[in-house]
């Protein structure tokens, strides 16, 4: 974390990130001549917009070195729930989606506290959430598909445009933007970072780790909300399954941004990043006719890929390590 | 008595009592068939659940299994579909691939030094990924549900008398693990490594293979259900598993393994397994919507942790008071 | 080294030179030890003991010179488990312990007693063993006992037996009774005096000069990485030891520090603190401009009474009045309020590593370079990390430097600093130079003199006395939770703080 001036050692990062996203670009306009069409971009597009407003507040739990799982489900349960409130009990629109918000803030409050003050780890707590969400959204939604067919400013989130850019583009853009301006130019980011790289010398220095920690599984819970009510309103969909698996989307997003899963560290641009490269493998592999099991495949190994990479290991040594492993003389 | 002691008789006292409220709402659940499908149940869960506990006493995670599930029956099923080979071949084969795929994620936590979580959740998405590719389709693309009609296979999925085979193998792996967790060099490693790896390591265990020898049968028994479940099901499909490993979780630490290493034992794991199974199949028997259930799995994790951490700060501070007190005495009396 | 005795001698090491690529730690060191004796090795703190203790049991590996034991000689390339093998056992505070399992477990583990010609433990045997070895040395324990449920007493206890079935002939114990109660360390000295009359021996290190005096057969003194002296039963005497440890030839000024009055206003007053276990009735006040030392063993409470009048840890009883009002201390208070705290252990507590310097003072600071809306001035935490950078001599003085890859001295620097551009009122350092070189010594107390000359109220913890005599103004002498002697004006030597430490003060609050 360096301030005031520019953050070069971020910055290469993220230019070097720039540089891997360019070569894919080329490499999958030459793959297949549908890659750089309107109609495909618009596609990436959409699915880079949900992934990344999710990323803008799921990042501040690998930063405090916890992790949050449950987004999915509760982007999910965001969309029914909007739905619910606007078309079976008939509130406004705008009210609906503050409500939602507000559940979603109770949502990640939870998460946070039994998290700190139960010391049960991140990954568990939000992984139950993960499931127990599910089956309130399927419960909720009777586990249909429902189609969202009014109100008209709803739907209008997803597909309207203003100066010829859709309205989820600017959510995200604005996301990002405040994301990063809480992470670099804030009493909260400082903390935040400092909580993930030492607590007890954060603590020593006057911050208050549980305290972080329940805001930031809020702020992450807050994002996947926002995420879940521009899905709905783009699919005019609300589904319990709308957003299965992409809590391993945000995951690899994040860490392809060079954050680490250790705390101490993150960059709100490379997730950024990280979530375009995501949609362009998702996508370059729809565009290559591979079939879906390809992605989670895909996933697995650049989350893999990425940490140890983040983790500065060098290749050829564990290389070397691997195949001592097999050879029956060493005896280690 | 010892805590966890107590904490076990409360246990078993609520699985009697819903047990009792089961047979008195719905009649059907006090039946032999119905009594031997919840073990047969439990079983399926319940030997994925004792190599997860190790584990759990190990201070890792596992979230690999499930997917460890899919892999393997998929592996099953192509060489039933396409070789004339016998059970007696390919089975081992598919459980010497789960205990290779806990190699490889016990290799990336103890080389890389990645958080266990993060790894078996990236394997996890790998197999699962692996298992729709390996399915068997038909002319289409689509998966092809094939019937299983090798009989050697298909009875693993038989009872013996009115007890299925499943719940006879898992009650002895269950019996079997308890032993080499007690009584063997091995198994106290695996309690030295979870409870501080460093002291073991200065008492010359080898904390890095002890780690890797605990991933690989975590995928030893989650291959082992494979198999199970397939001849029970008479066919496999690339989604079996998926998602199982919640069930796992809570049955384990509805067992009273906590996530801190270093304690737990297998009984506690196969009451909190038919506890579960016992759950589930109470919805199933009330009649009520099955979307309860991941809300039951989901918030028994939290609730079982949240209430563990409450009554252990309780006993602690009561301990301390004790001590204290005993202390005073003895100063007294000096 | 023509010691009659030499067939009854375990250990013997000449000539051992030491370096960690730096200053010597020990030079030429002889040390010998027979069968069946108890050897005090004695010595301030950076006397070389700990190193020294490295090399024989292979922590650490020796520059030059040569060991034997019981007859082995041992290479260069020593290593842990070869010098276990060999019999050489340390007994650690509770490091090496398994917590969940039973006395008997931890005492045979990875070498359990097995069925014969199965792989399976026989537990029957295995507590029978334990509870025989336990009952021969009229121990308080069972077998099946778990060690959780344990005092640190009876665990340093599974720890000797633990050495014992090891068949080790030589234990090292490393200021054993630190965390120990007097009747428990009166326990332990049995033990000890029963393990010599097995013919083991014990190698003994401890600053508490009556334990010395009381149990050892002979004392070696270390002093600068040196040898002084070897005593003889008949020759120890605790005014002895002393002298040879600290042992420079000083100039009657420099021996004694000559004690200044202050007498600005009060900052901190501190009444009957007390807290359960820890700390009973600590009470003492500190004025502007003072430099407040505190001196005492490791254990004697010094950290746990610095925790909580900085507000990390609560206390039981007592008043704290900070700047003439009463007060109820907390972190955030604290620091809002003029307070800086230097913890004692830098690495875990002081830096965070992966950050940069920047990074590590502004986190102290948040509240003087954010705005109110909560916004970081970029510029102003620059700013001020400069400024902490140019005070101390921060090197290399580049904000962006992660704090991780600095070395010690200048980590400290920056856990000073941090606390240096603010409105500071009380600095607490706890143990400010440890791990730190010699340079970065001289100029951190030169800060703290800076400090207190320009009105800042200095507390200063340290186990190293010439550090504590150099610096402090007063002197207060902690000794197992309690005040046992304060040194206020006039003169005071090493010799009496360590006197005062170890336990050898008449008439103290025991």
């Amino acid at each position: 974390m360096k301030t005031g001036t520019l953050d070069w050692r971020q910055l290469m990062v993220d230019f070097r990130l720039f540089g891997i996203l360019l070569l894919m670009m080329v490499g999958l306009t030459l793959i297949s001549d549908r890659f750089l069409t309107v109609d495909n971009l618009t596609n990436v597009l959409w699915s880079v917009c949900l992934i990344g407003i999710m990323t803008t507040g799921a990042i501040y739990a690998p930063i405090t070195g916890g992790i949050d799982l449950s987004v999915a489900s509760i982007a999910a349960l965001a969309g029914i729930v909007a739905n619910v409130l606007m078309n079976v009990y008939g509130l406004h629109w705008l009210l609906s989606i503050v409500i939602t918000l507000l559940i979603g803030v109770l949502i990640g409050w939870v998460n946070g506290v039994v998290t700190t003050k139960f010391l049960v780890p991140a990954f568990i707590v939000t992984m139950a959430a993960k499931t127990y969400l599910f089956g309130v959204a399927m419960l909720v939604s009777n586990g249909d598909q429902i189609t969202i067919m009014q109100p008209k400013e709803f739907l209008a989130i997803g597909v309207s445009k203003f100066l010829g850019i859709p309205i989820p583009i600017y959510i995200m853009a604005v996301l990002v933007i405040v994301s990063h301006i809480l992470l670099k130019h804030t009493v909260f980011g400082r903390q935040c970072i400092a909580v993930g790289a030492n607590e007890v010398s954060a603590k020593l220095s006057g911050v208050n780790p549980d305290r972080t920690r329940i805001i930031v599984y809020i702020i992450s819970s807050v994002t996947a909300s926002i995420a879940g009510i521009v899905m709905a309103s783009l699919t005019q969909q609300a589904y319990a399954m709308n957003a299965t698996g992409y809590e391993f989307d945000v995951i690899t997003a994040i860490v392809i941004g060079g954050t680490s899963l250790m705390g101490g560290n993150g960059s709100v641009t490379g997730a950024l990043i990280g979530a375009v490269m995501v949609g362009f493998i998702n996508n370059g592999l729809n565009l290559l006719d591979m079939p879906s099991a390809y992605h989670p495949i895909a996933t697995g190994i650049v989350i893999l890929a990425a940490l140890i990479l983040n983790q500065g290991v060098s290749i050829p040594k564990s290389i070397q390590y691997l195949l001592s492993c097999f050879k029956p003389a060493s005896v280690k | 008595m010892s805590v966890s002691a107590i904490r076990r008789l409360i246990l078993i006292g609520l699985l009697i009592a819903i047990g009792i409220a089961l047979s008195i709402a719905n009649p059907s659940f006090l039946t032999v068939d119905n009594l031997m499908t919840l073990l047969q149940e439990a079983s399926l869960t319940g030997i994925v659940a004792i190599g997860f506990t190790l584990i759990l006493i190990t201070a890792g995670i596992d979230m690999s299994i499930g997917a460890v599930i899919a892999i393997t029956s998929m592996i099953c099923i192509n060489f039933i579909s396409y070789t004339q080979l016998p059970a007696y071949i390919y089975i081992p084969i598919a459980l010497a691939m789960g205990c290779a795929i806990g190699w490889v994620n016990g290799f990336f936590i103890t080389h890389f030094k990645l958080p266990e979580f993060i790894v078996t959740l990236a394997t996890r998405g790998i197999l699962a990924g692996l298992a729709l590719i390996a399915a068997v389709k038909d002319s289409q693309g689509f998966v092809k549900n094939v019937f299983i009609q090798d009989e050697v296979f298909l009875a693993f999925g038989e009872t013996v008398g009115p007890v299925y085979i499943v719940t006879i193998v898992f009650f002895v792996l269950a019996f079997c693990t308890q032993f080499f967790l007690k009584r063997t060099r091995a198994g106290t490693n695996v309690y030295a490594t979870g409870a501080n790896p460093t002291a073991a390591r200065l008492s010359g265990i080898n904390t890095d293979r002890t780690l890797i020898g605990v991933y690989m049968f975590s995928g030893f028994c989650a291959a082992l259900t494979s198999i199970f479940l397939s001849a029970r099901m008479m066919t496999a499909m690339p989604e079996f598993g998926i998602g199982s490993e919640m069930d796992v979780i809570a049955s384990v630490i509805i067992g009273g393994t906590p996530f801190t290493g270093g304690v737990g034992d297998i009984w506690g794991t196969v009451i909190g397994t038919l506890f579960l199974a016992l759950i589930k199949n109470g919805i199933l028997k009330l009649g009520l919507s099955p979307y309860i259930q991941p809300i039951v799995i989901g918030g028994i994790i939290v609730v079982v942790v949240v209430l563990d951490v409450w009554y252990k700060d309780f006993a602690e501070k009561r301990a301390a008071r004790s001590a204290r007190q005993k202390q005073m005495q003895s100063k007294e009396g000096v | 080294m023509n010691d009659p005795r030499n067939s009854d001698v375990l250990l013997e090491c000449r000539g051992i030179d030491k370096n960690y690529n730096g200053p010597m730690v020990l030079s030429g060191v002889d040390f010998a030890l027979t069968r069946g004796e108890i050897h005090a090795l004695v010595g301030e703190n950076g006397a070389g003991k700990s190193t020294l203790i490295k090399i024989v049991t292979g922590v650490t590996n020796r520059n030059a010179g040569s060991i034997s034991f019981d007859g082995h000689d041992i290479p260069q390339e020593h290593s842990k488990n070869a010098a276990e093998k060999l019999g050489i056992a340390v007994i650690y505070q509770e490091l090496s312990l398994i917590h969940g399992m039973s006395v008997a477990q931890n005492i045979y583990l990875t070498k359990e007693p097995l069925l014969s010609g199965l792989p399976i433990i026989d537990i029957n045997k295995m507590n029978t063993m334990a509870q025989e070895m336990i009952d021969r040395y009229g121990f308080d324990l069972k077998a099946t006992d778990v060690i959780d449920n344990l005092p640190i007493a009876q665990r340093q206890t599974v720890e000797i037996l633990k050495a014992l079935s090891n068949k080790a002939s030589l234990m090292i114990m490393d200021e054993p009774t630190s965390s120990l109660t007097s009747t428990e360390s009166a326990q332990l000295f049995k033990i000890i005096r029963l393990l010599k009359s097995e013919g083991i021996s014990v190698l003994y290190i401890s600053h508490r000069m009556e334990e010395v005096f009381a149990l050892s057969d002979r004392v070696t003194v270390l002093r600068d990485g040196r040898k002084v002296a070897v005593l003889e039963k008949e020759q120890i005497s605790p005014a002895e030891i002393i002298r040879l440890m600290i042992g420079r030839i000083l100039t009657d000024n420099e021996s004694h520090h000559q004690m200044v009055k202050k007498d600005g206003e009060v900052v901190l007053e501190v009444d009957k603190l007390c807290s359960e276990g820890k700390l009973k009735d600590v009470s003492f006040s500190v004025r502007r401009g003072e430099v407040l030392g505190f001196g005492g063993l490791v254990g004697s409470g010094r950290t746990e009474l610095m925790r909580a009048i900085y507000g990390i840890d609560p206390f039981d009883s007592g008043t704290i009045t900070y700047l003439g009002k009463p007060y109820v201390p907390t972190v955030e208070k604290s620091i809002a309020g003029g307070y800086g705290f230097v913890p004692e252990e830098r690495r875990l507590q002081g830096i965070m590593g992966g950050i940069s310097i920047t990074g590590n003072i502004g986190i102290a600071n948040l509240d003087t370079i954010s705005s109110k809306a909560g916004f970081v001035s970029g510029a102003k935490e620059l700013e001020r990390a400069q400024k902490a950078i140019a005070l101390l001599n921060v090197k290399p003085a580049r904000p962006e430097v992660l704090v991780g890859n600095l070395s010690g001295g200048n980590q400290q620097k920056v856990v000073v600093g941090k606390w240096l551009i603010r409105d500071l009122k009380l600095l607490i350092v706890d143990e400010p130079t440890v791990g730190v070189d010699i340079g970065a010594k001289e100029e951190m107390y030169q800060t703290i003199e800076r400090l207190s000359q320009a009105g800042v109220a200095v507390i200063v913890v340290s186990s190293d006395l010439p550090e504590l005599t150099r610096l402090s103004d007063r002197i207060i002498v902690l000794r197992k939770g309690r005040v046992i002697k304060e040194f206020v004006e006039g003169a005071v030597s090493e010799e009496d703080v360590l006197r005062a430490a170890s336990g050898l003060v008449e008439g103290g609050a025991q």
